[in-house]
């Protein structure tokens, strides 16, 4: 009927136009997604996928468990979905439509469900030709002589049904998997809140992590583009190592859109990858080894990261520099020879405080006695900066009356001020 | 009736009934803290894990982290993770690796707003990924402190929290509650005001090592240079009078 005799019927009634192309798009996602559970599939366009799911029952335990993920993910990503299960593709395909969720493990159960099928699974004119016969099932038009029967309806039905029953070959191209992983999708409306990009996300990072489990492979850094209506916003999601776990995926991208104020509403997504690396799959461990803490460690590094910003989160390392400005340096490259010096303070000051100097002794909140110096440090000669250039300082260890223990120095070449450094512990 | 007529002393020698006039025996054996006099007024003879450590203290340098060193020292020789959460100042790796930490295992989070310190002290708790989480807290509400001791109940890391002084006068839900204070003749007094067990009256006295020799009735070094030396780039050659 046309569109305007359904509005008679439902007056409430919404339309939207038909996408082809984001239709193909939405299944050239949901091929790569796929590949988690398979690397064996291909498209039967419009809208459905085949998965070749013999070679894989074991590794997902059973047919049960393997349709209860495919079923629990597809609806995590927004799909409503029939399956169906059987011998032969073209079988399945048709189960799918007409008799969804029936299982067909055996050549023999597939033959059986087959002969209930109605007709129209057949092209229109060739279910009408049946239906003037009165072959209203497969299975009736399974008993008449193919070759007679092939004469009124066509050699190209009775073949597609051969293929059905198995009892011809039939061969569906694979899906290629692309090259490149670089997915769009575009959002049915702008959206203006960054947190619920995230759902919309979540089908490009299944397809990702699909499409790297194929290559057995995994990325450190991938890149979403949040489209808007003029110009684009780069999202930069990195992790601690290879990875193409996807509840990693979503944690960083998370907290990193949460984290995030958007320029202006967004339009459509697209998720490319970075460098691919390969990824073996890792065997599981009987008992904990300590090598899990490292995973388990850089997951935590992982996720403060994406919440807190980069910059906040870090490790540690010795620098060769007897300034003690220079001498931490962030982030694992280290040297790992640098013998350190002794009797250094723990904590230092980013910006070395002054003290008031009263009857010619430094003071912080009370008269501090020197126990231990004059070191001096004098390096930087080739330094032109201001804050840690040419150094030239005399370090002591003071003692405050509420007794903690500091790090003071004077400067050596205008003798005067007391300044404070740092903190032993 | 045979299941209720349990004896008395089994009953009492369950870990979650405190007795008043003994410590408790903990699941797991405590963490030795290195320093005799305290493990043995703490359960399990050691810094007990999987709960939260309030370690109370005024300002920066008492000897807070001299006390928890020899902890650190042991988590390196196990291979663990130590987290640094919102330290007070920059910390100065070198001091850190002749106090025999590992460098390689250590890691700092250091955020801005006050939230996301307990936050990351929350996440930290729950992965369960490093055997030490260092804290330092300025603020901090009873929920908040409730919420960080589930946390680490889950896991078995050790979690110590520094808080200012004046925090001794609130109540916590943390097991283990020290206060800081400095001694006589260098040394560090500690106050448990809270432990699996009954309340220590007396102070103990830690006899910690400290960066510089010094007795209280040494006057203190002379102000003028000696033994001043000079210093091509690159290799200075240094000399320390102490």
């Amino acid at each position: 009927m046309g569109v305007a005799a359904a509005r008679t019927r439902v007056p409430q009634l919404r339309v939207r136009l038909r996408q082809p192309s984001q239709e193909t798009d939405a299944l050239a996602r949901l091929a790569c997604w796929a590949g988690r559970f398979t690397p064996r599939l291909s498209l039967a366009p419009p809208d459905a996928l085949l998965l070749e799911v013999g070679g894989c029952l074991r590794l997902f335990g059973g047919l049960p468990a393997i349709l209860d993920r495919l079923a629990g993910e597809l609806a995590a990503q927004g799909f409503s979905a029939t399956h169906a299960v059987a011998a032969t593709p073209q079988a399945a395909l048709w189960f799918a439509m007409q008799m969804p969720g029936v299982r067909c493990d055996t050549p023999a159960a597939t033959r059986q469900a087959l002969d209930h099928l109605p007709s129209e699974v057949l092209p229109a004119e060739i279910a009408r030709t049946l239906h003037r016969f009165g072959l209203r099932r497969l299975g009736a038009a399974r008993c008449l002589p193919r070759a007679a029967l092939a004469q009124r309806i066509g050699r190209e039905a009775i073949q597609t049904l051969a293929r059905a029953y198995g009892e011809l070959p039939d061969l569906r191209t694979d899906f290629a998997f692309p090259a490149r992983f670089a997915q769009s999708l575009e959002l049915p409306s702008a959206v203006e809140n960054a947190g619920a990009l995230l759902f919309a996300a979540r089908r490009l990072t299944a397809a990702l992590a699909g499409w790297l489990a194929v290559r057995k492979a995994g990325i450190a850094a991938c890149c979403l583009h949040l489209r808007h209506r003029q110009g684009s916003t780069p999202l930069t999601l990195a992790f601690a190592g290879a990875t193409r776990d996807p509840p990693r995926f979503e944690r960083v991208l998370r907290e990193r859109l949460q984290r995030h104020v958007l320029a202006a509403p967004v339009e459509a997504l697209r998720l490319e990858a970075g460098t691919v690396a390969d990824l073996a799959e890792e065997n599981g461990t009987l008992f904990a080894q300590p090598g899990d803490s490292r995973h388990a460690m850089a997951a935590l590094l992982e996720r403060l990261r994406a919440r807190l910003g980069e910059a906040r989160v870090f490790t540690l390392a010795m620098a060769p520099d007897h300034r003690p400005e220079c001498a931490t340096r962030r982030g694992a490259a280290g040297t790992a020879d640098v013998t350190p010096p002794v009797r250094r303070p723990f904590w230092l000051l980013a910006i070395p405080r002054r003290l008031d100097e009263i009857g010619g002794r430094p003071h912080d909140r009370g008269a501090l006695r020197l126990l231990s110096g004059p070191e001096r440090i004098e390096s930087g000669w080739w330094d032109d900066g201001e804050a840690a250039g040419d150094l030239r300082r005399d370090y002591f260890i003071a003692l405050t009356p509420d007794q903690r223990w500091l790090w003071i120095f004077r400067e050596a070449r205008l003798a005067g001020d007391w300044y404070l450094h740092g903190f032993f512990a | 009736m045979s299941a209720l007529a349990k004896d008395l002393s089994e009953v009492l020698a369950r870990p979650d009934i405190w007795r008043g006039d003994r410590l408790v025996d903990a699941p797991i054996p405590g963490v030795p803290s290195g320093f005799a006099s305290l493990d043995a007024h703490l359960s399990g003879g050691g810094w007990p894990r999987g709960a939260l450590i309030e370690v109370l203290l005024d300002g920066v340098g008492l000897g807070e982290l001299s006390l928890l060193l020899p902890t650190l020292a042991r988590i390196k020789e196990e291979g663990g993770w130590t987290l640094l959460v919102a330290p007070p100042h920059e910390p100065h790796a070198p001091a850190w690796a002749a106090a025999g930490v590992d460098l390689a295992r250590l890691a700092v989070v250091s955020p801005v707003r006050p939230a996301d310190t307990l936050w990351a002290m929350e996440q930290a708790l729950l992965s369960g990924a490093p055997e030490a989480v260092l804290s330092w807290a300025e603020q901090i509400d009873p929920r908040q402190l409730r919420r960080l001791q589930v946390a680490a109940a889950d896991g078995s890391a050790l979690a110590f929290l520094f808080r200012p002084a004046r925090a001794a006068q609130e109540s916590s839900v943390a097991p283990l509650r020290l206060r800081l204070s400095s001694g006589h003749e260098g040394a560090l007094t500690i106050h448990i005001l809270k432990r699996r067990g009954p309340p220590l009256h007396a102070p103990l006295h830690l006899i910690l090592p400290r960066p510089a020799r010094w007795r209280s009735h040494e006057s203190s070094a002379p102000l003028a240079g000696v033994g001043v030396s000079a210093s091509a780039a690159g290799s200075p050659r240094r000399s320390v009078v102490a």
